[in-house]
């Protein structure tokens, strides 16, 4: 079953997927789950004695785990005893720092495997951008990995050279690309992005600049920065953009944790946006991948776009396809240099290393980058309050399905929790909405229910898919009234207890591996506060029944509501009932079922019921198939017609 | 207690993997950084294996970091023993059987009571292994084990959550057509193994309808028992104590069943060419193949090496390096030549790209497919994906589920009889492969006239390539371009597009 989740991209974007490298055999080695920040199932655990952590630590070191280097000696005893494991669960010793030029920097210490799990996160996402850059935060993502003077080049200098006259060229075709979008909104011309529609100019300039192209990549040494980390055993390197936030991460081996101190201080100090032009139509084709060849990809897009009224957040994090046409590298430069400042980024270390001497090497090696000249700005637009319900209608290739939003509060809002609590309430198999519209109406096959906290707004997404001859809007009207139940009457003691006490055990689970928790700690830290790995959990806790009641009466109203309703499209793929078709029936009867679905007269149609009943008997038995479906079509469609 | 503290800080630090050389200037390039040496070694199997009397085999991985258990029974059965037209019966009993009550409880109730311990339970069967999953925490251990004894000996496979199942299993069915990626990985299927092969049947409306519960059970009772079952668990316990409660969780089983049987490997790969399946979007989805190996093939490492430098090493592979990298045609770019466990599998390159572009960016997959076969490649390519295997290598025994994980898998697929000392001898392998192997397995395996290419996309468009690029897509496919329909979703036959 795979529901409609339209807002709930953290756009995990993966431009560089890489997999710890075992030997494959049908299926990959590692998986490490990427918790999104959103999906804080935190509370906290029962109060360790420490009684029991001094008995944890008088075990054999690291029982049954792997050897290393390290000896076991008393004075080891002692440190361990300051950062015994099941310390964790009361709090994860998440040790902060900030360097002299105001980056900060996270640490915690994780002996579970011989690796160091790090990242880092700049306090930027596509909510920050304006129209006529959006896309610009995610494109950045990618260009972060094309090298520095060092990395990724033969030549500096020559490189620089020809970058700086791809420049020039690059400015004399955007003077073409104005004279184009006059053409096109003239109607001169269909699409900008067609080949056949450039100008001449713009074409020499192209030939031109692919001249360019070429003789950088003869410098080019290619992807030398994925290789440096690859030849170094380092897995797992990737990125991330969302609307909110920029995050970079990789797990080396514990003995490279300079290494990671040297690549990652040398791509924030100095980095190279070469092939930034090519790199974007590798970004067209991830726009193509997830927004535009998918079935409700592009309804997603649409959908965030016509819920969102003044927030950046309605924009897509990949960007507008124009957008991203049009972004200059002198547009990209200013936007580094604004926001991947020191005081905009957050180191973050997890696994097996010291933090004090981890913090004196990021010192030495992130200290060189100069502190920001001004300050990244904040983003100031409130999201308005809605007047009124917003309704979409989608005919798309799926089942049909309603998708629901609501305005609510951001990350760290004291109504997030009880927001949070109310969709666990709501979705899983012992849910609201599954006892009450799977098990119980049997109006969906399958439904959810989601707060997203984001960091500057937030909104509560539920939604469902309709059982075969239900409709949508059904759907919504048995999620209306589960929401009105939620609205009367009190939760009962002993389900909130349920609710809670799978809030309780995230607080293990979160801690089950270095990368979860470097992720935890990545999208808390951007969202605006790394605590949270601490501090959601009482706060889940101390929700009541009455908060739920209350939360659902203030956000759930009507005028707040925006509602899509997916149908499928007719004609678009083969159902089951036309496989008694041949394939040269078939286009007829799809093409027949089209023009019912403009005719809104029942009389008429009354009449062609007649008439099919009329030739029936005299049809060639060939084509008896086509005239019944074409008969079960009026039917249904004469349904639809007399539906309220 | 501050001087202790300080000596054990000053004790630790000493300890530091790495040498500060704080009057050093930070060098230009980061080959001229030092490391200390990380000595790894891989857990050794016996250490963790348990026979209980049962004859089922353990695997005992203690962890005390977080008062959490895990346990997961592997089961000798799959898809593979589907009797014809109950395609669907061996996934729908897997799912079924944590969903349908068990033991004293119905389904509500064990639902209800699952999800008030905040225990995690989750029962599959897949192609050649079922699975039952049960995580949870340390002080609800007896009751679940408890459950978990009820689900794997007693399920009730309630009839209202069965005709729930199949209404699901049929809306999944009705999506079959909506999203290019499905169609892929459904007609790769039968690409690579052909129709009749069990790997590649698919589930039917008339199949799932006509499956009853009375077969739900004959399928339980048949695989179900401990004879077939291999167990890894890891977490909050002490060897002694799980093992003793394991053997009570699989005594007295309430019935025999049958001896596992042994998986078929006879499928069939179709006939080199071009296969295309019309669908309207805008981006063409690629699949190239070429029959594979098994596992236990001696060019296995090689080929393992080979196929990382050519297209399984991301960015340092040379397919994305051109596809991607040079040429902006994909955002994702691979290939895979994974070692079959029972049968072989097969080397399949791919990648999605707008449709005009799809020929050509094939052209360039197989242009260095034909180079892998012709030159030797770079030592320094080579030492890359050496050293990518070998210092990657500790990450697969990360944390302690993953070690448990591992072994029961050896277990069950027989690797462990075969070869206990694999995971010891992993590296040195890798380490063994020269250029000239890795020459030498692509020019066997990757013979370019014999590709089949699959193509999901928007066929006239596909098919008129780019203005900028003079190649088709019948030259590429040995002049062999098959129209393939799309099948009716709920009747899997091939149906003629308008």
């Amino acid at each position: 079953m795979r529901p409609l989740r339209p807002l709930r991209e953290t756009n995990l974007d993966q431009p560089h997927a890489k997999v710890a490298k075992v030997a494959k055999e049908g299926k990959d080695g590692i998986h490490e789950s990427i918790i999104a920040a959103s999906e804080k199932l935190t509370v906290p655990p029962k109060w360790c004695s420490l009684a029991a952590v001094i008995s944890m630590a008088k075990l054999p070191f690291r029982a049954g785990s792997l050897p290393t280097s390290r000896s076991f000696s008393l004075a080891l005893l002692l440190t361990l005893l300051l950062t015994a494991p099941h310390a964790f669960a009361q709090k994860v010793p998440v040790i902060e720092k900030t360097l002299s030029n105001g980056m900060r920097l996270l640490m915690l210490e994780r002996r579970d495997s011989p690796t160091i799990s790090g990242g880092w996160v700049v306090h930027v996402g596509s909510s920050n951008e304006r129209p006529g850059i959006t896309g610009i935060a995610h494109l950045f993502e990618h260009m972060m990995f094309k090298g520095s003077p060092h990395i990724g080049t033969k030549d500096a200098a020559k490189d620089r050279e020809i970058m700086e006259e791809q420049e020039r060229v690059r400015s004399l075709m955007r003077e073409e690309e104005a004279k184009m979008r006059t053409a096109y909104r003239r109607g001169e011309i269909d699409d900008l992005l067609k080949p056949e529609n450039q100008t001449a100019r713009y074409k020499e300039l192209a030939t031109e600049f692919k001249k360019l192209l070429d003789a950088q990549r003869e410098l080019l040494v290619k992807n030398e920065f994925d290789r440096i980390y690859t030849t170094a055993g380092a897995s797992g390197m990737n990125a991330s953009t969302s609307a909110d936030v920029t995050v970079y991460f990789i797990t080396v081996p514990a003995n490279k944790m300079e290494l990671w101190m040297w690549m990652e201080s040398e791509r924030l100090l100095r980095p190279v946006f070469r092939e930034f032009y090519a790199e974007r139509d590798v970004v067209y084709e991830e726009r193509r991948m997830r927004t535009e060849s998918t079935p409700l990809g592009k309804f997603q897009e649409a959908l965030e776009s016509m819920f969102w009224e003044s927030h950046p957040y309605q924009w897509p994090v990949i960007g507008w396809p124009s957008d991203i046409a049009s972004i200059s590298k002198e547009e990209a430069d200013a936007f580094f240099a604004t926001y991947y400042a020191p005081q905009n980024i957050t180191l973050v270390l997890v696994g097996d290393f010291d933090s004090a001497p981890a913090e004196t090497l990021a010192e030495r090696y992130f200290g060189r980058i100069p502190r920001g000249k001004t300050k990244p700005p904040e983003v100031v637009t409130l999201e308005v309050k809605q007047q009124a319900e917003k309704r979409m209608y989608a005919e798309a290739e799926a089942n049909p399905q309603v998708d629901m939003l609501w305005k609510t509060v951001p990350f760290g809002h004291r109504d997030s929790y009880v927001l949070g609590v109310l969709s666990q309430l709501m979705s899983t198999r012992t849910g609201r909405l599954y006892k009450g519209l799977v098990l119980g109406s049997k109006v969906a096959t399958d439904t959810y229910a989601y707060q997203d906290s984001r960091k500057w707004a937030g909104l509560f997404n539920v939604g469902g898919e309709a059982s075969e001859g239900r409709k949508p809007e059904e759907v919504e009207a048995a999620i209306e009234a589960e929401l009105d139940k939620l609205r009367h009457e009190r939760v009962p003691d002993e389900e909130l207890q349920k609710v809670k006490n799978n809030f309780a055990a995230g607080e293990y689970r979160k801690l089950a591996s270095n990368s979860s928790i470097l992720m935890q700690l990545l999208f808390y830290d951007g969202l605006g506060n790394w605590r949270e790995i601490n501090e959601a959990g009482p706060r889940y806790q101390a929700v009541t029944s009455e908060d739920i009641q209350n939360a659902v009466r203030k956000y759930f109203t009507k005028e707040n509501r925006t509602v899509a309703v997916y149908t499928r499209k007719p004609g678009a793929a083969p159902s089951g009932d036309e496989s008694s078709l041949t394939p040269e029936q078939l286009p007829i009867l799809r093409q027949m079922t089209s023009a019912l679905q403009q005719e809104k007269d029942s009389g008429k149609l009354q009449q062609r019921l007649k008439e099919i009943e009329e030739r029936m008997g005299k049809t060639d038995p060939k084509n008896q198939p086509l005239l019944k479906l074409y008969r079960k079509r009026i039917e249904q469609r004469l349904a639809e017609l007399q539906k309220p | 207690m501050k001087a202790l503290l300080s000596l054990g800080l000053a004790l630790a630090a000493a300890l530091q993997p790495w040498t500060l050389r704080a009057a050093d200037p930070i060098p230009n390039r980061p080959e001229k950084l030092a490391f200390p040496p990380l000595r790894f070694e891989p857990p050794n199997p016996a250490d963790y294996r348990v026979a209980l009397s049962s004859g089922l085999i353990a695997y005992l991985v203690p962890n005390r970091e977080l008062p959490l258990v895990q346990i997961t029974v592997l089961v000798r059965t799959g898809k593979y023993v589907e009797p014809e037209g109950k395609e669907g019966l061996s996934s729908l009993a897997g799912y079924l059987l944590s969903r349908g009550g068990a033991g004293s409880r119905d389904a509500q109730q064990l639902d209800e009571r699952l999800d008030f311990l905040a225990a995690q339970l989750s029962t599959s069967v897949a192609e050649t292994q079922g699975s039952a999953s049960l995580n949870l925490l340390t002080k609800d251990l007896d009751e679940g084990l408890s459950i978990l004894r009820d689900v794997l000996a007693s399920p009730r496979f309630q009839e209202d959550r069965l005709t729930l199942r199949r209404e699901q299993l049929l809306q999944e069915m009705r999506q079959r057509n909506d999203d290019s990626s499905s169609i892929e990985a459904r007609e790769r299927l039968f690409l690579a193994y052909g129709d009749a092969f069990w790997a590649s049947k698919q589930s039917t409306s008339n199949a799932v309808t006509s499956i009853t519960r009375a077969d739900l059970e004959t399928f339980h009772r048949r695989w179900f028992h401990p004879a077939n079952f291999v167990v890894a668990a890891s977490g909050d316990f002490d060897r002694q104590d799980m093992s003793a409660r394991l053997e009570k969780l699989f005594a007295q089983w309430p019935f025999q069943g049958d001896k596992a049987l042994p998986v078929p490997g006879d499928g069939r790969m179709s006939p080199p060419g071009a296969y295309l399946v019309d669908k309207d979007v805008n981006q063409g989805r690629v699949l190239i193949f070429l029959p594979g190996i098994t596992r236990e093939n001696p060019d296995f490492f090689p080929v393992t090496v080979m196929n990382d430098i050519l297209g399984g090493g991301g960015f340092t592979s040379r397919i994305m390096n051109r596809v991607r990298s040079d040429e902006g045609l994909a955002y994702s770019a691979f290939s895979s030549f994974t070692g079959g466990v029972y049968y072989p599998l097969q080397f399949i390159a791919g990648f999605q790209s707008k449709s005009r572009t799809v020929t050509y960016a094939a052209s360039i997959v197989l242009d260095e497919m034909s180079k892998m076969a012709r030159e030797l490649v770079g030592e320094d390519e080579l030492e890359t994906s050496r050293r990518s295997f070998i210092d990657t290598f500790p990450r697969s025994f990360a944390n302690k589920a993953q070690v448990a994980s591992i072994f029961a898998q050896d277990e069950f697929t027989g690797r462990y009889q075969k070869e206990p000392d694999y995971w010891k001898q992993y590296r040195n392998r890798i380490a063994k492969v020269t250029t000239d192997d890795v020459r030498r397995v692509a020019g066997r395996y990757l013979d370019t006239n014999q590709v089949r290419i699959l193509i999901v996309g928007q066929r006239e468009e596909i098919l008129k390539g780019h203005p900028d690029h003079a190649v088709r897509l019948d030259q590429l496919a040995g002049g062999k371009v098959n129209h393939v329909p799309l099948r009716d979703p709920l009747t899997m036959k091939p149906v003629a597009a308008p």
